[in-house]
Parts: structure tokens; C-alpha cells; sequence
């Protein structure tokens, strides 16, 4: 392979140094080319693990069939070298890694040239040969494989210097996932963050230690990643807020914020600036002036001093505009008419007998007395046991209870009153009228209305039951005799006393009025007597 | 757990259910005695109304009653029939009410109606009193012809039996208070007509009590 090699790069060094005008006219450098390019494509190979060529087959090929085997190779060199470069300009600092490599490199793209050159040439000479027997349109092809030869060498130059930095990282890499790839991309992003935050490089200076520790630490992120995701960078431009946030809340507060503030406390005249509002509590102090004191003044005056006829000059109270309210009415003028008119309606009043007394509250029709309890003195002759057992029986069955004691002289009363009447009646009419039945007389308990309704006796109408009002009237206000106050058992008593001397004079005027009668009636009586006597005197006389 | 309450009712037998004990089979079959001692006073009394008081005491409350001369006591014993202890204590009350001096018709009333106390104090433990004083006492309590005490009866639904300084009280407990206030403000010395008043308002309230 060293003579190949050697026979190569010569054959590249003739290429180079044959002048251009030598490759449009057909001659022997076709062989030539064809060594060159068997060599170059032999120093390629390792670049390029996927060709299915092992060495560039020239004899017996025309210059077709050997471009399309350069071009097999060359296509995904060109693509990767596209890159290299890209990454190399964005970042020229990578190009100083490669750089004890990059010497050897050139060396071995010369020889490779040279290789490259040759095969060329091989494949010119095949296609000259070809080009004798056809015409003139190999001289075409000729100039068209020298263009793409000029282009490949330049091309697989660079394609050469890429290549050994791949070699690097050939275990990981494929044709998608390239290292060297995201790690452009990530130094793209913090490249991009590093001038929003600090507004690129310009303001190092200005900045202090923390923003200089700060930078430091973003640069040596920016150093790990350039290029971020968008959710990244919104993650890192909420955590910059919330920096910023909480930054303002350690600060102290505006004096605005601070609640009372003393004009010590607030820097000088910084009330001015701010749009200070708030309540005026108390009236702003009247103005003074002549007419407002004068206006007080004579209020004062007014009601100060009350002032009688007296005081004041004659016929002042005239000039001044009294105002006072009227309590009572203006007493009436009194003329004939209003008399007349008056007494008119007296005398109508009086004929109908129309006079407005005052009438008392008519009382309840049937108001019953309250069950007085009266204190019976006598020895009762029920025993105890008749006693509780009319009160149980009472309780339990309210209708069939036996009638109190006013009851029974009700109904004794009642009936007495209707044989009287009848009896009357008799006499006093002409026309006999007969006995009355005598109804059936339904003798109202009191008892409760609910206890009756509960039971519902059918003997016992609703009617016969006695209202709240009968059953006690007064107001709910009752006390009890140790609550009585002193004065009220003065007015109690009073009351009492009042009654009683009501009811004692009645007597007293009742009796008086009696013995006065039977004084009378004696006194006459012995008048009368003395009389008949004295008649009888004389008639026997 | 389910499972196990569900068959529990199933399970268990049905709840006993007893009738209650008569006084025979309370004391395990043995006899029940009441003695209530006759005062001499009452020992003709007695004999007078003891028609009176042996068929109720027998036919209703099913309670054996017996004079004893000799020891001069009334004796009652239960009988196999008797429905329930409390007869026979209920009859030995009215028994002994009997001999306060309660007569026969207010005495039978502790038999029929449950819940009638008799309650006794004597005089002085209101009042010492002594010689006419006493005698004062005792006659404003009971009143001209017995009509304070008839009033204090009739008014507070008790009965009441003044016997020499004791004072004994048969009634509903709530009466026989009023009844007791009505008697000490008599015996403190009050006048009948004020204890009138106050009786009227008591009764007027135990009335409406319902």
C-alpha cells in the first residue's frame, strides 16, 4: 500500500501541478486522475463506515460508473461536513481542540488528494478512450468530472478536518443524535438568556460583586447549557419574579405604606408628592365678617332677654315680626248669631233628648261570677273521701260532675221564679194561659273549654261554655300580698274603706230613713188617734 | 356481627314477665303484722264504729283485723289473698287514724285514695305557750263552734283534729301545708279574719289547679 500510496499522492502532485488547459484536451493524465482518486477514495474510507465499497474500482469502468462511486461516498461526508462547519462558526474555540490533530490531518488530505487525483485521472483516460470512439462529448464529461473533481477536492478538505473530531465521539453518535449538536444548542439558549438579563456584555463593569457572583453562576450554567426549552425559560423567568418579589417585601415599606407617619418620620416634603386624601372631619372655621357677626349679634338679642310689656317701648311689638305658635284657639267672638245659633242647638238637643253623656262599657251579658270559694264555716258533711272523690271524678270526667253550690241555687232560684211568674200570669189575665214546660235547663260548669271539647259530650253544647272573660276579668297583673308594696296596701285599703263608708252611709241613710218613716207613720198614727178621740169627745159630748 | 344479631333475638327466650308479689310470697310465705295501739280514749269510740271499720278493712283490702283487750291493741295480719303489701300498711294507717281521732268517713279515705298523709304537731313547737295563753291559742284555732277549723277544712279539702296541744292534719300534702300555715298564724296569734283572707286566696288557687 506505501507504493500505492506513494504512487497516489505523485499522481496528485502531477494533477496539481499540470496546468488547466492539459485536462480539456484528452491525454494520459486520464491514468493519473484515476491513481489520484483511487487514493483519495482509499484514505476516505474510514471516514465512512457505510460504503459498501472498500476501494475504488476503476478498470474496466468509464467515468460514469466511477463518479457515482465517489458520489456514494461523498454524499454523507458532505452532509456532516455541513454541520462541522456551522458548529465551528458559531464556536471557534472548538477548532483550537482539533488543532494538534488538524496538521496531520492536512498531510494526509494532501496524500488523499493525490489518491483522489489519480483515479481521476484513470477515469479520464477510460472516458477519453470512450470519448475517441464517440466525439466530441467526452471532452464535455471530462470538463464536467475536472469541475466535480475541483469541487470534491475543495469539499473533501473540509470534509477531512471534520472528520477527525468525529472520530472522537463515534461510539454515541448516529446520523440523528449528535452530542456536539445539543451541546450547540443549549450554548445557543444561555448565550440567549445571559443578554436578557444583563443586556449582553457592555455593562460588566458597572455591576457589583453579587451580579459579578451572579453572572459567574449563570455562566457556569451557560457553560453546561446553551440551549434551553420554552417551559425552561418561563420556569426561569418565574423564579427571577419571585426573586424580584421577595426582594421588595424584606425591603422596609414606603412611608405611604407604614400607617401613622409623624412629619419626622417621612422624608421632607414628600407629603406634596403624594395625593394625600381624606376627610374633613370639622367644618372649615366660618369666615368672619361684618354681616355674619352683625346677623348673630341680633339673634342673640332676640332670644336672650324675654321681655314683658313693660321692658320694651310702647307699640315695639308691633314693629318686630313676632313668630310664636298658638297653642289654644282664638277665644270666640261673641255675637248675636252665634248665640242664637247656640241656643238653637241646645233647645234641638234637648227635644231629642240627644244630651253626649258619657256612657259606661257595657258589661258581658253573661258574665258570671267567678266561683267565689266561699268560706264555709259550717262543719261540712261530706267526709273527706266524698271530698277527693268528687275533685277525681271531676278531673277525669268534667261532664258528669255534680253541680257546685252556686249551680243548685241557680236552678232552685230559677225555679221558684217560674212558678211565681206563672202564678201571676194566671192571675193577671183574662185568657188562661197554660203551664209552660218547663225547658230543660243546661247548667254551665265552669270548666274549661278544653276539657269539654277533649271528651265531647254529646249533652253538653258548646254554647254553655264559658268564656275566658266569665271566667275571670282582670287584667294578668295580680300580686300577691308580700309583693304588695306599702302604698299599695294604703291604696288597697283605702279603696276598701271607701266601699264600706259607701255601703255603711247607705245603711246608715236607710236606717235613718226607716225610723224616720216609723217616727211618722207613729206620730200619725197618734195624731190620728188624739183626733178620733177628740171627735169621739165631742160626738159624745 | 351481622349475622350473629340477626339469630340473637331467635335465640334468647322470650322476656319474663312477672306478676308482682303478694305479701305472702314477699316474706316467703310467712305472715305480715301490723299492732296499732287504742289510747284509752278511744278504746269505746272503737268499739262503737268497729262495725265500721272491720268490712272494709277485710272484704276490700282482704287485710285480717282483731282487737287484742288484753294488750288493748288492734292487730292486722295478712291473709293469703292479700292482693299487695301496701294493703296492709294502708290499713293499719287508717287504723291508727281512727285513734288520732279522725272519724270514720275522713279515715276511710286513706284507703281509697293514694298519696294522704296525716300530719301532727303540737303547739309549742310553734309557740310556747303557757296557762291562758295556751288555752287562748287553742281556742282561736278552733274558733267559735269549730268554725275557724270548719273554714281551714272546708277551704284546704284536709281534716283537721285538735286534741288538747297536739294538732293532727289528714290531707293532700300541698293542702296540708296551707292547712299548717293557716294553724301557725292562728296559734302566733293572728286574727281569724285575716287567716280568712289568706285561706281564700289558697283555696281560690288550689281550685284552679288542674
Amino acid at each position: 500500500m506505501a507504493a500505492v500510496k506513494d504512487s497516489g499522492f505523485e499522481a496528485l502532485e502531477k494533477l496539481k501541478s499540470t496546468e488547466p488547459p492539459v485536462f480539456l484536451a484528452p491525454s494520459s493524465i486520464s491514468e493519473v486522475a484515476r491513481v489520484a482518486s483511487q487514493y483519495l477514495f482509499t484514505k476516505l474510507k474510514p471516514h465512512n463506515p457505510k460504503s459498501p465499497f472498500d476501494e475504488l474500482l476503476v478498470d474496466g469502468f468509464d467515468a460514469e460508473q466511477i463518479w457515482q462511486q465517489i458520489d456514494m461516498q461523498s454524499q454523507p461526508l458532505l452532509s456532516s461536513l455541513r454541520h462541522e462547519v456551522k458548529r465551528f462558526a458559531k464556536n471557534p474555540k472548538e477548532i483550537r481542540k482539533i488543532g494538534g490533530l488538524a496538521a496531520e490531518a492536512s498531510l494526509e488530505g494532501d496524500v488523499d488528494e493525490m489518491d483522489m487525483d489519480d483515479d481521476n485521472d484513470v477515469e479520464d483516460d477510460d472516458d477519453e478512450l470512450e470519448a475517441v470512439e464517440s466525439g466530441g462529448e467526452e471532452e464535455e464529461e471530462d470538463g464536467e468530472d475536472e469541475e466535480e473533481e475541483e469541487d470534491g477536492e475543495d469539499e473533501e478538505e473540509e470534509e477531512d478536518e471534520e472528520e477527525e473530531s468525529e472520530e472522537e465521539n463515534e461510539g454515541i453518535e448516529d446520523k440523528f443524535f449528535k452530542i456536539k449538536d445539543l451541546e450547540d444548542f443549549l450554548e445557543e439558549g444561555e448565550a440567549q438568556e445571559y443578554e436578557d438579563f444583563f443586556g449582553g456584555k457592555k455593562k460588566e463593569t458597572k455591576r457589583t460583586m453579587k451580579d459579578v457572583i451572579e453572572d459567574e453562576e449563570a455562566g457556569d450554567g451557560n457553560q453546561g447549557t446553551e440551549k434551553l426549552s420554552t417551559h425552561e425559560k418561563e420556569l426561569l423567568k418565574l423564579q427571577s419574579k419571585i426573586e424580584q418579589m421577595e426582594k421588595a417585601n424584606l425591603d422596609p415599606k414606603h412611608w405611604t405604606m407604614q400607617g401613622e407617619v409623624t412629619a419626622t418620620k417621612r422624608p421632607k416634603n414628600s407629603a406634596l408628592e403624594v395625593d394625600l386624601d381624606f376627610e374633613h372631619n370639622a367644618r372649615p372655621p366660618p369666615v368672619i365678617t361684618e354681616e355674619v357677626t352683625a346677623s348673630l349679634e341680633d339673634m342673640i338679642k332676640s332670644r336672650i332677654i324675654e321681655v314683658t310689656a313693660t321692658k320694651r317701648p310702647k307699640n315695639s311689638a308691633l314693629e318686630v315680626d313676632l313668630d310664636f305658635e298658638h297653642n289654644a284657639r282664638p277665644p270666640p267672638v261673641i255675637t248675636e248669631e252665634v248665640t242664637a245659633s247656640l241656643e238653637d242647638m241646645i233647645k234641638s238637643r234637648i227635644i231629642e233628648a240627644r244630651f253626649d253623656d258619657v256612657q259606661r262599657a257595657p258589661s258581658l251579658p253573661t258574665k258570671s261570677k267567678r266561683e267565689a270559694k266561699e268560706l264555709d264555716d259550717s262543719k261540712s258533711k261530706k267526709g273527706l273521701a266524698e271530698v277527693y272523690e268528687e275533685e277525681y271524678v271531676q278531673k277525669s270526667n268534667p261532664a258528669f260532675a255534680p253541680a257546685t253550690f252556686s249551680d243548685e241555687l241557680k236552678k232552685e232560684a230559677s225555679m221558684l221564679f217560674k212558678k211565681l211568674c206563672l202564678k201571676l200570669d194566671a192571675l193577671s189575665h183574662f185568657h188562661f194561659t197554660p203551664k209552660p214546660v218547663i225547658e230543660e235547663m243546661s247548667i254551665q260548669t265552669n270548666v274549661p273549654a278544653i276539657a269539654m271539647e277533649e271528651v265531647a259530650p254529646v249533652a253538653v253544647s258548646d254554647a254553655a261554655m264559658l268564656a275566658p272573660e266569665e271566667i275571670f276579668a282582670g287584667t294578668g297583673k295580680i300580686k300577691d300580698e308580700s309583693e304588695l308594696t306599702q302604698e299599695e296596701r294604703k291604696r288597697r285599703r283605702a279603696k276598701k274603706k271607701r266601699k264600706f263608708k259607701g255601703k255603711a252611709v247607705n245603711n246608715i241613710m236607710l236606717v235613718v230613713r226607716r225610723t224616720a218613716y216609723i217616727v211618722i207613720v207613729i206620730v200619725s198614727n197618734m195624731f190620728y188617734m188624739s183626733l178620733v178621740e177628740q171627735l169621739n169627745l165631742q160626738i159624745i159630748r | 356481627m351481622e349475622i350473629q344479631s340477626a339469630t340473637e333475638p331467635e335465640s334468647l327466650p322470650a322476656k319474663p314477665i312477672f306478676k308482682p308479689l303478694k305479701a305472702h310470697e314477699m316474706s316467703d310465705g310467712s305472715v305480715q303484722f301490723r299492732k296499732v295501739s287504742v289510747p284509752p280514749n278511744r278504746y269505746s269510740p272503737l268499739e262503737k264504729a268497729w262495725l265500721d271499720i272491720y268490712p272494709p278493712v277485710y272484704h276490700q283490702m282482704k287485710v285480717d283485723i282483731r282487737m287484742n283487750r288484753g294488750s288493748r291493741k288492734v292487730e292486722l295480719k295478712t291473709l293469703a289473698d292479700t292482693p299487695d303489701v301496701s294493703y296492709l300498711q294502708k290499713s293499719a294507717d287508717f287504723v291508727h287514724a281512727f285513734m288520732l281521732g279522725f272519724d270514720i268517713p275522713d279515715a276511710i279515705s286513706l284507703l281509697r285514695v293514694d298519696e294522704l298523709y296525716v300530719e301532727s304537731f303540737e303547739i309549742k313547737d310553734v309557740k310556747t305557750l303557757k296557762g291562758e295563753h295556751l288555752s287562748r291559742a287553742i281556742g282561736r284555732l278552733s274558733g267559735k263552734g269549730g268554725k275557724t277549723k270548719s273554714a281551714i277544712e272546708n277551704s284546704t279539702k284536709t281534716r283537721i283534729v285538735i286534741a288538747d296541744t297536739r294538732i293532727h292534719i289528714l290531707g293532700a300534702f300541698s293542702n296540708i301545708k296551707i292547712a299548717r300555715d293557716s294553724l301557725s298564724s292562728l296559734i302566733m296569734g293572728s286574727p281569724a279574719g285575716k287567716v280568712y283572707s289568706k285561706l281564700r286566696a289558697a283555696s281560690a288557687r288550689l281550685a284552679e289547679r288542674f
